[in-house]
C-alpha cells in the first residue's frame, strides 16, 4: 500500500519534473510618469507538454499582459517585468531580442482575439501564412506555397487551393480565426498561445475552432495556453485552470476540480454566474454572492439559489403590445457605373409574430442572420420595405415623423457596444436628462437631473456620478448608464440589442439580473437580441430563431430548448459550451 | 482615476498638451506673435515703419536689430509690421475658411445621398485646380491688395477641411450613440450639432493650426509676386525687396522677414502635431 502510494508519486514527480513553460513569480508593472500599476501579481504555474492550460478572469484582470509577457511583446519602459519565464529551461526575460525573435512564430505561436484586425487587409491570405514559412523555416516561395495550401487544408478551409488567393475582406470571420491559427501552427510551435480566439466568433463556429485547436493540439503535439473570460470554454478544452482576479493569480487546479471543488469564492462565483440551460433560476448568481467588496468568502443561502420553473402562464395576458405582419427590410446592393443597384440584401425577409404586453421575446441567431435588423426595423431607425408593424393597437409602419416622435417615448432599445453608445463629450448628467430635454418633458433642470438621480441608483450606480465623463466607467457600468437613459422616458417597450454580449460573463449576470429587476418594477415588454442561445434561455419567456432573415421557429422558451424542431435551431443548441457543473446545490457548502 | 476629481476630455487634452515641452514652447511663440499683432493693430508701443530714422542700408546694430532699408527705415519695425499683416491674414482667412469647411462638410457627411454627391463633386473641382493658380486668378479678378488675400486665401482655404469634416461625420453617423439620440426622438439638428460636432472639434482645432501657417506663407507668396500687400511691408514684400539688395551684401532684410517666418511656421506645425497628439480621441475610452 505504502509502496503504491509512493510509485504514484514518483510517476507524477517524473511527469512534473520538466514542463514546457514554467512561470515562477512573475510581477508585471507599468510605470509612468504620474502612476504606476500592479497588472500581474506574482503568479506562478506550469505549462506541462502536451497540455492545456487556460487561464480565466474578467477583463483587466492581467490575463492578456501574461500571454504578452511570455512572448516578450510588451514594451519595456512603461512595462517593468521581474520573474522568470523559464521555456524548455531557458529564462525568456534573460534572453536578447534577436533570440527571442527566432522563438517568436517558431517555438511559441500566437493566436489573438480579433481575427478582422490580424490579418493585413492589403495581402492575400496565403502570401501571409507563405510569409511566415519563408521567414522562419527558409523555404522557397514554391514550396512556401504548397506547404500553405496543405495548411489551409489541415484548418479547413474548402478550396485551400483558391482559398490562398483570396484577400482577408474576402473571408467570413471563422475562416479569417483559421488562417491566424494555420499561420501559428505554420512553423511546429512546440507552445500556442491563444488570446481569446472565439470571443468574436458566433457560437457554431467558436465550436469548429475549439475542435480544431483540439485536434491540431493533439497531432502537433503541442502545449496551449488558453486565455478567455468564458469558463464554459476552457471547460471543453483545458487540462488545467488558472484563475486569475485582480491581477493575482486566486486558484489553479486541474480543470474537473476546479469545477467541483473550487475553493475561492471569485471561482465559485465565475462558475455560477453563467447562465445554464439546463435550469431556470429566477436571478443568476454573481460574483457579489459569493465574495464581498475586499474579497473575503460569503455564505450562500440555499435561498438564493434556490431553481424556479418559469411560470410561462403567470404573465400570459390577452393584450398583444406589438404585432408583426410579413416585415421586409431590404438593403440595396450598388455597384458598377455611378452607383447603379445591382442587387438586393434581404436582410429581413418576411417576419411575422405577436408579442404580449409584459412579456420577453428572445430573438437569437447567428451574426448576418437579420435580428439586429429587425430589432432597428421595429423602432423605425431603419425603414422597413413593406410588412406592418402594429404598436399597440395602432399601425406605425407609415407614421409621420412628429407622430413617430412621441411614440419613442414608450419604445426604446439599449446597444451592444457600451463604448461607442456614449457620447464621450456629454457628462452622464448630460446624457440621462437629454431624453427629457428633447421631449420636453421633466419639469426644470434641477427636476430633471433629480429624475436622472433616482434613475441611477434604480441601475446601481451612485447619484453623485453624474458629473462624470463616459470614459471614467468601466464596460459594465456604462451599459447601467445606457439601460439607464433608455429608461428616462418611463418606456413600455425597450428591445435589448445584444445589450450584455460585450460584457464580462461576471458583469453579464448582473446586468441581466438589472433588467429583470427593471422589468418587474416598470413593467416592460422586452425583445431581447443575442447570439447567445444560454442568456436568452434565462430572460426571454418566448424564443424565436432567425436565419437568413427568417424566422424559423418562434416557441416557448422551453420548449425550445427541449423539444427543438428545425434542424438549424438543433446546430445552435449543440454548440453551446458543455462541461460546467449543472448542480448549483454544490455552491452552498464550502 | 481618483474618485472625486472628474475632468472632460477637453480638460484632460490641455493637461497633456502642457506637459509636452516643445508644444509649450511653440504656444508661447503663437501666443506672442498674436500679442505683437494685436499691439501693432492697436498703435500701442510698437516701433514707427514709416519714417526714416537712419541713413540707409545700415547694418543690424543695437539701435537698428535688423539694420536699415533703402529708405533708412527700421527693418524690425517693419518685421514687426509684416508680423500684423500675416497674423491678420491668417486669422481672417481661418475664420472665413472654417465655417465654410465645417458647414459643408457636416452636409455631405450627415446627409450623404445626392447633397453629398454635388458637395463631393464641388469639393472634387475645387481641388483639381492647382491653388496657387486660383490665389492669382481671384486676386487678379478683384484687384491687389490685403482684401483680395484674405478673400482669395478664405474661399480656397475650406476643400480640406471640409472633405475631413465629411468623412468624420459619417464615421460617427453610424455610432451607436448617434442612433440613441434617434431612438430618443432627436431630430437632424440635435444629432448634428449636439452630439456629432461635438466629437470632431478637435479636427477643425488640429487644422486650423495648419491652416493659419498655409496661410501666412501663401500671403507671403502673394505678395512677393506682387499680388499681395500693396503700399506697405509684409514679409512677402520684404523679401521681394531683398532680392536686389542681396548682390549689394544687404542681407538683413531678408534675413529678418525669413527667420520671423520661420519661427512662427515652425511653432504652428508642432502645435498641430501636439495638438493631434492630445486630443485624438482614440487613445480614450477602451
Amino acid at each position: 500500500m505504502l509502496f503504491a502510494t509512493l510509485l504514484i508519486q514518483n510517476s507524477k514527480g517524473s511527469d512534473m519534473e520538466s514542463p514546457l513553460l514554467s512561470i515562477k513569480n512573475l510581477t508585471v508593472d507599468f510605470k509612468t510618469t504620474d502612476s504606476e500599476m500592479r497588472a500581474v501579481d506574482n503568479i506562478s504555474f506550469d505549462v506541462p507538454m502536451g497540455k492545456t492550460v487556460g487561464i480565466v478572469g474578467e477583463s483587466g484582470s492581467g490575463k492578456s499582459v501574461t500571454s504578452l509577457a511570455v512572448m516578450r511583446l510588451l514594451p519595456q519602459p512603461p512595462a517593468h517585468i521581474t520573474g522568470e519565464i523559464l521555456f524548455q529551461g531557458k529564462n525568456l526575460l534573460g534572453l536578447p531580442e534577436d533570440e527571442m525573435r527566432k522563438i517568436r512564430g517558431n517555438n511559441i505561436s500566437m493566436i489573438f482575439q480579433e481575427p478582422m484586425t490580424s490579418l493585413n487587409p492589403v495581402f492575400k491570405t496565403g502570401a501571409q501564412v507563405a510569409e511566415t514559412l519563408m521567414l522562419h523555416r527558409g523555404m522557397d516561395k514554391k514550396t512556401a506555397w504548397e506547404k500553405t495550401i496543405d495548411l489551409f487544408n489541415e484548418v479547413g478551409i474548402p478550396n485551400p487551393s483558391q482559398k490562398v488567393h483570396a484577400y482577408p475582406h474576402e473571408m467570413s470571420g471563422g475562416q479569417k480565426q483559421r488562417v491566424m491559427i494555420a499561420m501559428a501552427i505554420a512553423c511546429d510551435p512546440k507552445l500556442l498561445i491563444c488570446d481569446e480566439p472565439t470571443t468574436a466568433l458566433d457560437v457554431t463556429i467558436q465550436k469548429q475552432v475549439l475542435e480544431l485547436l483540439a485536434k491540431l493540439q493533439q497531432e502537433h503535439k503541442m502545449s496551449m495556453l488558453f486565455i478567455t473570460h468564458d469558463l464554459g470554454v476552457i471547460a471543453d478544452i483545458a487540462d488545467d485552470v488558472v484563475v486569475m482576479y485582480r491581477s493575482k493569480m486566486v486558484e489553479k487546479d486541474k480543470t474537473r476540480s476546479i469545477f467541483e471543488t473550487s475553493h475561492h469564492p471569485y471561482t465559485k462565483g465565475l462558475i455560477a454566474c453563467r447562465p445554464d440551460l439546463g435550469a431556470n433560476p429566477k436571478r443568476l448568481l454573481t460574483v457579489s454572492d459569493f465574495m464581498d467588496e475586499e474579497g473575503k468568502g460569503l455564505m450562500v443561502t440555499r435561498e438564493r439559489i434556490q431553481v424556479f420553473e418559469k411560470d410561462y402562464a403567470a404573465k400570459n395576458s390577452n393584450e398583444v403590445l406589438l404585432e408583426i405582419n410579413d416585415l421586409h427590410t431590404h438593403f440595396p446592393i450598388k455597384g458598377g457605373f455611378l452607383g447603379r443597384q445591382v442587387g438586393e440584401v434581404k436582410a429581413v425577409d418576411g417576419v411575422s409574430f405577436k408579442l404580449q404586453r409584459g412579456k420577453t421575446l428572445g430573438l437569437v441567431g447567428e451574426s448576418g442572420c437579420g435580428k439586429t435588423t429587425l430589432g432597428r426595423s421595429i423602432l423605425r431607425l431603419v425603414e422597413p420595405t413593406s410588412g406592418q408593424i402594429i404598436y399597440n393597437g395602432q399601425d406605425i409602419t407609415k407614421l409621420a415623423a412628429p407622430d413617430m416622435r412621441l411614440l419613442r417615448r414608450k419604445m426604446q432599445i439599449i446597444f451592444q457596444d457600451p463604448y461607442s453608445s456614449l457620447n464621450p463629450r456629454m457628462t452622464v448628467g448630460e446624457i440621462l436628462t437629454e431624453p427629457l430635454v428633447v421631449h420636453g418633458l421633466g419639469g426644470s433642470k434641477r427636476e430633471q437631473l433629480d429624475a436622472a438621480k433616482m434613475l441611477m441608483e434604480k441601475v446601481g450606480m451612485k447619484a453623485n456620478q453624474l458629473n462624470r465623463y463616459p470614459h471614467e466607467f468601466s464596460g459594465g457600468q456604462r451599459q447601467r448608464i445606457c439601460i439607464a437613459r433608455a429608461l428616462m422616458l418611463r418606456p413600455e417597450f425597450v428591445i435589448c440589442d445584444e445589450s450584455v454580449s460585450a460584457l464580462d460573463v461576471s458583469i453579464q449576470a448582473q446586468v441581466l439580473n438589472l433588467l429583470l429587476d427593471l422589468q418587474e418594477e416598470f413593467k416592460l415588454t422586452y425583445i431581447f437580441i443575442s447570439h447567445d442561445l444560454s442568456v436568452v434561455n434565462f430572460i426571454a419567456d418566448e424564443v424565436g430563431v432567425m436565419n437568413k432573415g427568417k424566422l424559423v421557429e418562434l416557441d416557448r422558451a422551453d420548449r425550445i430548448y427541449k423539444q427543438p424542431r428545425e434542424d438549424y435551431t438543433k446546430t445552435l443548441l449543440g454548440a453551446i459550451p458543455k462541461g460546467l457543473p449543472k448542480n448549483l446545490e454544490s455552491f452552498i457548502n464550502s | 482615476m481618483s474618485s472625486q476629481d472628474t475632468r472632460s476630455l477637453w480638460a484632460d487634452a490641455f493637461s497633456r498638451l502642457v506637459k509636452d515641452r516643445w508644444a509649450l514652447i511653440s504656444l508661447l511663440v503663437v501666443v506672442t506673435y498674436a500679442l505683437v499683432a494685436l499691439m501693432a493693430t492697436l498703435g500701442i508701443g510698437m516701433p514707427d515703419w514709416r519714417s526714416s530714422l537712419g541713413i540707409e542700408y545700415l547694418a543690424p546694430s543695437g539701435e537698428f536689430w535688423f539694420g536699415t532699408d533703402l529708405f533708412g527705415r527700421d527693418v524690425f519695425a517693419k518685421v514687426i509690421h509684416g508680423t500684423k499683416i500675416a497674423m491678420s491674414v491668417g486669422l481672417i482667412t481661418s475664420l472665413i475658411a472654417i465655417p465654410i469647411g465645417v458647414v459643408i462638410g457636416a452636409l455631405a457627411g450627415y446627409f450623404g445621398g445626392w447633397v453629398d454627391d454635388i458637395i463631393s463633386w464641388f469639393i472634387t473641382t475645387f481641388s483639381s485646380i492647382p491653388n496657387i493658380m486660383l490665389l492669382i486668378s481671384i486676386t487678379l479678378i478683384m484687384g491687389k491688395g490685403l482684401l483680395s488675400v484674405y478673400l482669395a486665401l478664405g474661399m480656397t482655404g475650406w476643400v480640406g477641411l471640409a472633405r475631413l469634416i465629411r468623412g468624420e461625420v459619417m464615421k460617427h453617423k453610424e455610432r451607436e450613440y448617434v442612433q440613441a439620440a434617434s431612438a430618443l426622438g432627436g431630430g437632424h439638428y440635435r444629432k448634428l450639432f449636439v452630439h456629432i460636432l461635438p466629437n470632431v472639434t478637435h479636427l477643425v482645432i488640429i487644422n486650423t493650426s495648419l491652416q493659419f501657417q498655409t496661410a501666412i506663407k501663401s500671403e507671403v507668396i502673394l505678395s512677393y509676386l506682387g499680388l499681395g500687400v500693396q503700399g506697405e511691408p509684409s514679409w512677402g514684400t520684404m523679401i521681394d525687396d531683398a532680392r536686389m539688395e542681396l548682390a549689394r551684401g544687404v542681407w538683413w532684410q531678408l534675413a529678418g522677414a525669413t527667420l520671423a517666418m520661420f519661427i512662427i511656421v515652425l511653432a504652428f506645425n508642432i502645435l498641430g502635431d501636439a495638438l493631434r497628439d492630445a486630443l485624438d480621441p482614440k487613445l480614450k475610452g477602451k
